[in-house]
């Protein structure tokens, strides 16, 4: 049988494990400095302004071209929600009428196991 | 170096090779097949859809035994992240786990907000999905007592709810790797240093937080992680046990959920911040949320190795809350590994169930 010191793919699966554990570490106390946050802080804001001129930009071509705007669509949506919420309630309220007056319903309607479970006593078998 | 250890023995060499030319021809032809499929089915322990509304879904999983514990247990999960993490395979799954051993389980999921839940602030989570959900799972079950099980920030929003509703229906708290100080997630607290991160100009330009920059900020707490996953998966890719498992888990951490924007826009000025929670000066819809309140009997599991939620900002919650019966449990692992796999199947899920069976009839 090998040993592990001359095994090469064991050789190779620890220099890896500890290249990773290297790096983590070297780059986490890189990103722990306050110059690291301002840099990748800059970076994304950067990104999120030209995210938003964008959008505006989109906005201002929809409206050209005669399409709801996201606001129009994102209204609409609301209103959807709305709906659904109630929908929901309608659904909920129906299951709770089902199930007292016995009707089979959407949600599954087998019988529940009684609510008598113990804890198995200190070193027993579980009930 | 020891002589024996340094000994090369030639005798296995032939062997060796035999065996890496054929992991080498298996690499080949399972690497073919890890792309040309789509991994195991995860969550798929029966349930039904109790309630859904925007980005909050109520799921009762079917029981799975003879008899119950009378104590319903609501799940909240984190709200970055899925809830299949508990519900992976069969034979893997906490939620299959806590069926058999006679729970009645509820989890309350998340998926990702739509644009205009940008506006879904704390006060929906805290003061209207959780009580909502917990009222849900009263009528469907029943029963009066609830007990709660919080998974990361799910725990966070269960600690709000249960200093909130001190009162309320929670009959017993579970919280797995909840931060409460957020100083101590040095890394966060530097990516979002107030004096650099503009946290309403993020907001106001995207809305939802976008679940890349969620991911990213997971990653960059160990950079080099994924290009060594990635090396691992292709040394094992013969190993269909290996396989399967880094599928499982590479699928559920890939697959981030957005932030609602107003969301996140308190968690980081609230909680990373002003460190509200820590400092006993938190509040959500001007109602105060202590800790000191919640007096149910409580468990936190942390992780020894959690990167994410590190040991120093979930200490102190134990000694925080107001709960006389309470319990905080160290187990080896990961932030993930602690609740899913192999390590938690053999560690966490029993620990949990010979706690919470004792306060659940």
């Amino acid at each position: 049988m090998t040993d592990k010191i001359n095994d090469p793919v064991a050789m190779w699966q620890k220099m890896v494990g500890e290249m990773e554990q290297g790096f983590n570490s070297f780059a986490n106390k890189a990103m722990a400095s306050p110059e690291f946050s301002q840099a990748m802080n800059r970076a994304g804001g950067v990104a999120a302004g030209a995210q938003k001129q964008l959008g505006e930009l989109m906005e201002k071509y929809l409206v050209t071209m005669n399409l709801p705007s996201r606001e129009q669509v994102t209204g609409l949506a609301e209103r959807l929600q709305s709906i659904e919420g109630q929908i929901g309630e309608i659904k909920s309220m129906l299951s709770q009428m089902a199930a007292s007056s016995g009707v089979a319903q959407g949600i599954d309607t087998t019988p529940r196991p009684p609510r008598t479970k113990r804890p198995p006593s200190e070193g027993g078998e579980q009930k | 170096m020891n002589a024996s250890a340094g000994t090369l023995d030639f005798a296995s060499i032939p062997e060796r090779i035999q065996s890496e030319v054929q992991r080498a021809i298996q690499r080949s032809i399972k690497g073919v097949e890890y792309f040309s499929t789509s991994g195991p089915t995860l969550g798929s322990t029966p349930k039904d859809v109790l309630h859904s509304r925007g980005t909050m879904s109520l799921y009762h999983y079917r029981p799975q035994s003879d008899e119950l514990y009378r104590i319903p247990v609501l799940i909240v999960m984190a709200t970055t992240n899925r809830g299949y993490i508990l519900d992976l395979v069969p034979g893997q799954s906490f939620i299959e786990f806590l069926l058999k051993r006679g729970y009645d389980v509820y989890m309350l999921d998340w998926s990702a907000p739509r644009p205009e839940e940008k506006s879904l602030r704390m006060e929906d989570y805290v003061l209207d999905f959780i009580p909502d959900c917990v009222r849900r799972v009263q009528q469907d079950s029943g029963e009066t007592d609830v007990s709660v099980i919080g998974y990361c920030f799910g725990g966070v929003l269960s600690l709000l709810y249960g200093s909130i509703f001190h009162d309320g229906p929670m009959k017993n708290l579970i919280c797995f790797t909840t931060p409460i100080d957020f100083r101590e997630m040095k890394l966060f607290s530097n990516f979002s240093d107030r004096r650099y991160f503009d946290v309403d100009r993020l907001v106001d330009s995207v809305g939802n937080v976008p679940p890349e920059m969620i991911l990213s900020s997971f990653e960059m707490l160990r950079p080099a992680s994924r290009t060594a996953s990635q090396i691992q998966l292709w040394e094992n890719i013969w190993n269909d046990e290996f396989v399967k498992s880094y599928r499982m888990f590479d699928r559920w951490a890939t697959d981030t959920l957005p932030l609602a924007g107003e969301y996140f826009r308190t968690i980081t000025k609230d909680l990373m911040w002003d460190n509200k929670l820590f400092n006993d000066t938190m509040s959500v819809g001007g109602r105060a949320a202590k800790l000191e309140n919640i007096k149910v009997p409580i468990l936190h599991a942390v992780a020894e190795h959690d990167h994410i939620v590190p040991y120093d900002a979930a200490k102190h919650l134990i000694t925080k809350i107001g709960s006389t019966d309470k319990e905080e449990v160290m187990l080896k692992g990961g932030h993930v590994s602690l609740v899913a796999g192999a390590n938690a199947i053999k560690r966490l899920w029993p620990k949990l169930d010979s706690w919470l069976g004792k306060r659940s009839t």
